[in-house]
């Protein structure tokens, strides 16, 4: 009797919260719409609006995916600051693969196909990448110790050195041409449904899977063992200890799910948004989808969520500037970064991370 | 000297320096020979890594001007440093630097080319002070906004480094620029506001209001150092009543002697003679302003607190101390070394004594690496500021001698701050034994629980 009361009373808080969080991102809808029609005066048609959606979809693929892969993280217990320099070396192994790839298949297969399977093999080399860094983190701050936030840092440097180096002996002149980003993928019959067809179906790959991943995430973290024992390993590592999980695995297995995560993101930027590379290109969106976990409280749902929010910032700094060229562009470039910050103290409040995110375990 | 020993106040320096020496320099060397091992496989040559290496020391040290290059090149770095030092050392990652860095550079270019009637001795200090405030502030409101609403520093300063960019931007292109140049700049600052050089020194000292300018400083620094050693036992009890008559005079007898000694002196002998020299005076306030955070964090009340705000805040909280206002002045002092950084580039290093739209730096990451390589030590700052300083301005004679991009460098730093966080991984590819005591350190930062 008394647990079912327990149970209903918790449904409805679910429900509830559900509901508000509709109603947060409806109201921030509103309100952006607002901003827009006052800046450039309704000048937004149909096909503007499905334009400005589909590309904060787009968007928001990467700070999603870095979102994500700090989720993954720190429910285990690992602050991981250094997303950012995973996704740029992921960005610039898969730029650099993508090309010479294609070179090397051309003489094997007709262009179409080489292209398309030098973009998979980048994909896949590039969140290698980001894994080997991952693997560096791991190991320094769960085997060595060290604080998380100076291992997160190294990554960062190191990757800034590493792909400037490679980019300055390699990557800067002399290229052979390439094979292009992906293509998009329309959904048959998906793809016709009006308003939503174009913006949720008529995507590139990455950002389907990105989708996937959030339904996937959410799924493995609050419905099977290996979800209980992150967030335990992540809340109260010595109880889950006690309970025979073995600490220090879930929190490698974990940290290296991240860089593969992570890598998703970084090879988007040359794999999906533009077909160069550039050494500052992922510039700070790594850190940006450190927000969006923040602001979607370590949820894979609301870190998909805030990725939204700044997508959707981003993509409205492109339509205005349509509009509005005498406007100086710098502006509403910034307003993606307010926005964070606003979203950050606004909406979220004090948020409570993982209990012990940020420690380093020592097995007793 | 050794029965001195006791009370002399450089002693925490020099034992500081003595321990640090150990772990770091082998840090290093085995970053810079991982450096070698990179270049080696990637160029396939067996000659380009001491080639680049050799470039690399040349291009910092030997070369024309190239020791004071070196210097100028780690001035921004010592007190961006700091900056990130003040706050590691109240709790806070303020890895924001770099924008506070750019809007301290903006408001000092903005303050410097208001006018032209000033003379240098209001116009200089107004300068440095609009830079050093503009930083502040824009450290100052992630700050509060963390106390008052959560919003992590880690992020909210992040995201105000874009908006700096896209800001100074905007007002350089804008509202701001020169319409007499060709090139997209801020006007050029009064030649009052600009900073010395150490070759235009004698110049300047020849006006009188600049010799009193310096006569004051000089005058209020001696006061400092008189009064802080009126504190030890021996001079207290000597002293008495007389302490405030010691201080104030000396301070007073500084003065007088340096406005009228200093421009003579300096006309009849001066040791830096090359006028295209660019060491300017910001060194002597980055030195000044390493001895002065050492002095607030160790040996001053509102140091102590900030220090346990950063090491426990409950312990803090319990012990009656207000942790916004603390977190604020641990924020806003580190953004206004971080302005000043800024500022002593608009006013010192630019060519053109203005803000070009062109003006990346990159010393803020940088710094994040100095301060953790130095475990926030002010003095180990300074040393390791000039270690980086004297990288970054040999970088470009090893690219063009030896072919190796400049990049290693980065490469090669990075490797120096893993190793110099985790002393376990040097010991363990050197196999040494940890030694006994030294294991259990602080942490420098901590997480998003914070």
């Amino acid at each position: 009797m008394d647990t079912s009361i327990r149970k209903d009373r918790l449904l409805s808080q679910k429900w509830l919260r559900t509901l508000i969080n509709l109603g947060g991102v409806l109201l921030a809808l509103v309100i952006a719409w607002e901003l827009l029609n006052l800046v450039i005066g309704r000048q937004c048609d149909g096909k503007c609006i499905t334009d400005t959606l589909s590309q904060m979809l787009r968007v928001a693929t990467p700070i999603a995916f870095a979102a994500f892969c700090g989720v993954v993280c720190e429910r285990a217990g690992v602050v991981d600051i250094g997303i950012e320099g995973k996704m740029l070396t992921a960005a610039m192994v898969a730029y650099a693969v993508n090309l010479f790839s294609y070179q090397w298949l051309q003489s094997m297969m007709e262009a179409s196909a080489a292209g398309t399977l030098s973009r998979w093999l980048a994909l896949l080399v590039g969140i290698l990448a980001a894994l080997l860094l991952a693997l560096l983190h791991a190991v320094s701050s769960i085997r060595f110790k060290i604080d998380q936030i100076i291992s997160g840092t190294v990554i960062n440097i190191l990757a800034l050195g590493v792909t400037g180096y490679f980019y300055r002996q390699f990557l800067a002149e002399n290229l052979p041409a390439g094979p292009g980003t992906f293509p998009k993928i329309v959904i048959p019959f998906l793809a016709d449904i009006p308003v939503l067809g174009p913006i949720l179906f008529r995507q590139q790959p990455l950002t389907y899977i990105m989708i996937l991943l959030a339904f996937l995430l959410h799924y493995v973290l609050f419905y099977t063992p290996w979800g209980l024992r992150t967030r335990a390993v992540g809340e109260h590592p010595r109880a889950a200890d006690t309970l025979g999980i073995d600490v220090l695995k879930m929190r490698y297995t974990n940290v290296l799910i991240g860089g593969l995560i992570a890598g998703l993101g970084g090879v988007w930027f040359t794999l999906e948004a533009v077909d160069v590379f550039n050494p500052m290109m992922t510039n700070g969106l790594g850190f940006i989808g450190l927000a969006a976990m923040i602001f979607g409280k370590w949820m894979p749902f609301g870190a998909l969520i805030g990725a939204l929010i700044f997508g959707l910032g981003n993509s409205l700094t492109t339509t205005v500037s349509i509009y509005r060229p005498d406007l100086p562009s710098q502006i509403p470039q910034m307003l993606p970064y307010l926005l964070t910050i606003a979203v950050l103290t606004g909406v979220v409040g004090r948020a409570a991370p993982p209990a012990a995110d940020g420690q380093a375990y020592e097995k007793q | 000297m050794s029965e001195n020993r006791k009370t002399n106040p450089f002693a925490p320096f020099l034992s500081a320096l003595g321990r640090a020496l150990g772990m770091p320099a082998l840090a290093l060397l085995t970053a810079f020979i991982i450096g070698a091992i990179v270049i080696l496989l990637t160029s396939g040559d067996l000659l380009a890594a001491p080639t680049a290496y050799w470039g690399l020391i040349r291009g910092a040290l030997f070369k024309q001007r190239g020791l004071s290059e070196s210097l100028v090149a780690s001035i921004p770095y010592v007190l961006l440093s700091l900056g990130l030092s003040v706050g590691f050392k109240s709790g806070l990652f303020n890895i924001g630097v770099e924008g506070q860095f750019y809007i301290g550079a903006l408001c000092a270019a903005w303050a410097g080319q208001i006018t032209t009637g000033l003379p240098a001795i209001i116009h200089l200090p107004l300068a440095l002070l609009a830079g050093a405030i503009g930083g502040a502030i824009w450290a100052g409101v992630p700050g509060y906004l963390k106390m008052r609403t959560g919003a992590h520093e880690v992020i909210s300063t992040m995201m105000m480094n874009y908006v700096a960019f896209r800001l100074t931007e905007y007002v350089i292109t804008d509202k701001l620029r020169d319409v007499n140049s060709t090139t997209i700049q801020t006007p050029s600052v009064s030649p009052a506001a600009e900073l010395w050089t150490f070759a235009a020194i004698p110049q300047r000292l020849q006006d009188p209001l600049n010799a009193l300018g310096v006569a004051l400083v000089l005058a209020l620094l001696t006061a400092l150092v008189v009064r802080a050693l009126a504190d030890r036992p021996d001079w207290k009890a000597k002293l008495g009543a007389r302490r405030g008559l010691a201080i104030g005079g000396s301070g007073l007898l500084a003065g007088l002697i340096a406005f009228v000694a200093l421009p003579l002196l300096t006309n009849a002998w001066w040791p830096f003679t090359d006028a295209y020299d660019r060491l300017h005076t910001g060194l002597i306030m980055a030195v000044l302003a390493a001895v002065g955070v050492w002095w607030l964090m160790e040996k001053t009340t509102p140091g102590f607190e900030l220090r346990t705000v950063g090491a426990n805040p409950n312990a803090a909280r319990y012990a009656g101390m207000n942790i916004t206002r603390n977190v604020v002045l641990a924020m806003a002092i580190s953004g206004g070394l971080a302005g000043l950084a800024g500022t002593i580039e608009v006013l010192g290093v630019s060519i053109c004594r203005c803000l070009p739209l062109f003006f990346s730096s990159g010393y803020g990451f940088d710094s994040i690496a100095i301060s953790l390589l130095a475990r926030n030590d002010p003095f180990g700052i300074l040393a390791a500021s000039f270690l980086f300083g004297a990288m970054r301005n040999g970088a470009d004679l090893m690219e063009l001698s030896s072919g190796v991009s400049k990049y290693i460098i980065s490469l090669i730093q990075a490797l120096a701050l893993l190793f110099v966080a985790a002393p376990a991984i040097v010991r363990w590819m050197y196999r040494m034994k940890a030694p006994a005591g030294e294991e259990k350190q602080a942490p420098l930062t901590r997480g998003w629980g914070g």
